[in-house]
């Protein structure tokens, strides 16, 4: 069958094409807006779980022969002239969709089509393939698209609170019997039963486990996704769910200062352990403001910290969704699921 | 130790990014991965050298052990086996079935409660061939107290958290080892700090209340209640990507029936009176309460005092959020308090919890 001719992906072939961005994305604003350019392709492929299992994909990659799952994310500046050119590999139709600012309508089997827009709506943004709705988007077919307000560094919208980095978190669930289905034309006809659950692609690799700690393939090891921080080192979290389930999303040692929900500015910034991420397309922006775990005693200072890395330990805490079913992958393995580490570390 | 093996789930199309292919020979360097030759293979034992110094002179100490075995009795007449923590301190003794230590354990395990700023050390004593954490869900605490496998530890034998919480509110505490299962087969407890003053005021600077409620509000699969603890921690599908209750409860009662006039859930009060509801979605599976036609004013969540109080008939929540609602009636009546559970992908409600509020 034509399987064999269809791209075979690792994921740390896939977390190396992506990690070809920064860990932490770094912003400096433009006095004058800029014209962008980016280029996606749209490829498929299949890619082995950590179950052994080999799920199809389709993905905007970076390259013909590459398969990005999510998208390579994007940052611009308000008021920025957007180009973004999708060349469509696949003998099918797709569009490239950011609700509020472009829609590419269909583009077909084969075509390259260029899209030109003005960057607006300064917040978080999941760009996608609307066509065969969620299909195409839960068969990989997303990514993360974010406005910075113009000419400031440090904040997700004019007067927000604070913060010093950015990242995003991308969630997914995955039915593989749905993805097969896209894989040979067809509209899904069973009920959707998730059975891998990915941050920015990956899962955890609890230590022990082959690909433990490994940036390319361990979700709790990858510089895109892991939290990596000084005391104050305020993280903005851009959290973008293209799966349908509604999610959880807890982190421990700190309370998340919870700015929006799905692109709304909240009316005032609650502080929680839990923040509810709403499944099809939903969105949450948080900053983990990496203060002192508050409850410690002693207190931690950052001559704790310093401390704890001159005897080699990490420390560190987790992020990961409260709803376990997403903690695990193939029906088991705990800790192979959407979670990821939170490092502490001295000045 | 520190070594694992693979289970035999499942054939490898074989990359080396999967787990599948055979037996691993990794970990045991210290950084956790292995198995204690008790059929798991991701669980982390301690490692003693990194255990942190205590404070001598705590101010409160819970001393909490397992029981594997507590049977539930629902209203249609079944029974569904839960885990829970004993309260060794309150003289938790005596051997549970399957080798739990305990014997007295109950569902949900026996709450806590301290003050803001007091020290406090949790003993956790496991003594059977399995592992357990503690986690103080919402407290914040050093990583090494903070009860989880892979970042610090999981417990067999004798381990002691410190903690000292500095807001006041509403937590939980729930075993975080193969915590998909531990916490769904109900091994948590409540976890409430008072201010400084003790109980009587929700926070510092917040409102006082007359009497309050706890209620846990979760979703049993009941399917899911003959798995052994280790469950899925070597691989293999078994069954934890999916959740179809079957039972739905407030603070370990039956919410089909029994809930509604079960005395430590349902909620007798006076006009005038002001109840504190200490509402925790202890389940996995999104929910919505209702107050049954009473205003609530919502006045903290997760622990944290919300910067503008908010009034509200219902309530939507998530996996773990906790809310604190003030509700004080001004006319008798009685009111029943319905928390749908909702389906985390479709929506739908797959149950109801009721409770109910009398108003005299």
């Amino acid at each position: 069958m034509r399987r064999r001719t269809f791209l075979k992906f690792s994921m740390a072939s896939l977390a190396a094409a992506a990690g070809s961005t920064a860990g932490v994305l770094g912003w400096q604003p433009r006095a004058h807006a800029s014209t962008i350019y980016k280029t996606f392709y749209i490829t498929e492929g299949f890619i082995t779980q950590v179950t052994g299992e080999d799920v199809y994909f389709r993905g905007f990659s970076s390259s013909t022969s590459s398969l990005n799952i999510p998208g390579e994310s994007m940052i611009v500046q308000e008021g920025d002239t957007v180009r973004i050119t999708v060349v469509n590999t696949l003998g099918t139709s797709h569009s490239f969709v950011i609700d509020g600012m472009v829609d590419s309508g269909t583009i077909r089997g084969g075509e390259t089509r260029t899209l030109v827009f003005t960057a607006r709506n300064p917040g978080s943004h999941l760009y996608y393939d609307s066509r065969n709705a969620p299909y195409n988007r839960l068969t990989g077919l997303h990514g993360g698209f974010a406005v910075m307000p113009q000419g400031r560094s440090n904040q997700l919208y004019a007067g927000s609170r604070t913060f010093r980095q950015q990242q995003f978190w991308i969630f997914n669930d995955i039915d593989p019997a749905w993805n097969n289905r896209v894989r040979y034309g067809y509209t899904p006809n069973t009920e959707y039963r998730p059975r891998y659950f990915t941050l920015n692609g990956l899962v955890g690799r609890p230590p022990g486990a082959p690909g433990a700690m490994d940036p390319a393939l361990d979700a709790m090891a990858d510089p895109r996704t892991k939290l990596d921080g000084h005391l104050g080192d305020r993280t903005l979290i851009r959290c973008l769910n293209p799966g349908l389930g509604q999610h959880a999303v807890h982190t421990h040692s700190n309370h998340m200062e919870w700015l929006t929900s799905n692109s709304q500015p909240r009316s005032e910034v609650w502080e929680k352990d839990i923040v509810p991420l709403d499944g099809d397309g939903g969105g949450v922006d948080v900053i983990f403001p990496f203060n002192p775990p508050p409850d410690a005693w002693p207190v931690v200072t950052n001559q704790t910290l310093a401390q704890a890395e001159s005897e080699g330990r990490h420390f560190a805490f987790p992020m990961h969704l409260h709803n376990e079913m997403t903690q695990t992958a193939g029906g088991g393995l705990y800790m192979f699921g959407a979670l990821t580490d939170i490092y502490y570390h001295a000045d | 130790m520190g070594r694992r093996r693979r289970s035999s789930s499942g054939d490898s199309t074989s990359t080396d990014t999967s787990m599948g292919g055979g037996g691993g020979d990794m970990g045991g360097d210290g950084g956790g991965g292995g198995g204690m030759g008790m059929g798991a293979c991701y669980v982390y034992p301690i490692r003693q050298a990194e255990v942190p110094a205590l404070d001598p002179d705590p101010d409160v100490v819970y001393r909490r052990g397992i029981d594997m075995t507590i049977p539930m009795t629902m209203d249609d007449g079944r029974t569904v086996n839960m885990w829970g923590f004993t309260d060794l301190g309150a003289g938790g003794g005596g051997m549970g079935g399957m080798g739990g230590m305990g014997g007295s354990g109950t569902f949900p395990s026996p709450a806590m409660r301290v003050r803001q700023g007091q020290v406090v050390q949790t003993q956790l004593q496991v003594d059977m061939m399995m592992f357990h954490t503690i986690h103080h869900h919402g407290i914040e605490p050093e990583y090494r107290s903070d009860g989880v496998g892979h970042i610090s530890w999981d417990v067999n034998g004798m381990y002691t958290y410190q903690w000292r919480p500095m807001s006041a509110g509403t937590y939980f505490y729930h075993c975080h080892t193969n915590t998909v299962l531990h916490a769904e087969m109900g091994m948590y407890g409540a976890l409430i700090v008072d201010p400084p003053d003790g109980p009587g005021r929700a926070f510092e600077g917040g409102p006082s209340y007359d009497l309050e409620a706890i209620w846990a509000v979760d979703e049993i699969d009941s399917s899911w209640h003959g798995l052994s603890w280790e469950a899925g921690t070597c691989g293999g599908d078994v069954g934890l990507n999916e959740l179809n209750p079957d039972y739905f409860i407030i603070t370990g009662v039956d919410g089909a029936q029994s809930a509604l006039s079960h005395p430590g859930v349902a909620v007798s009060m006076n006009v005038g009176q002001r109840l504190l509801v200490r509402y925790i979605c202890a389940g996995y599976l999104p929910q919505q309460i209702r107050f049954g036609g009473l205003e609530a004013e919502v006045v903290a969540s997760d622990g944290r005092p919300l910067p503008r109080s908010f009034r509200a008939t219902q309530l939507d929540a998530v996996s773990a959020e906790r809310y604190d609602c003030i509700i004080r009636p001004t006319r008798s009546g009685v009111h029943t308090v319905e928390i749908d559970i909702k389906h985390w992908i479709t929506g739908e409600v797959l149950g109801t919890a009721r409770t109910r509020i009398t108003v005299n």
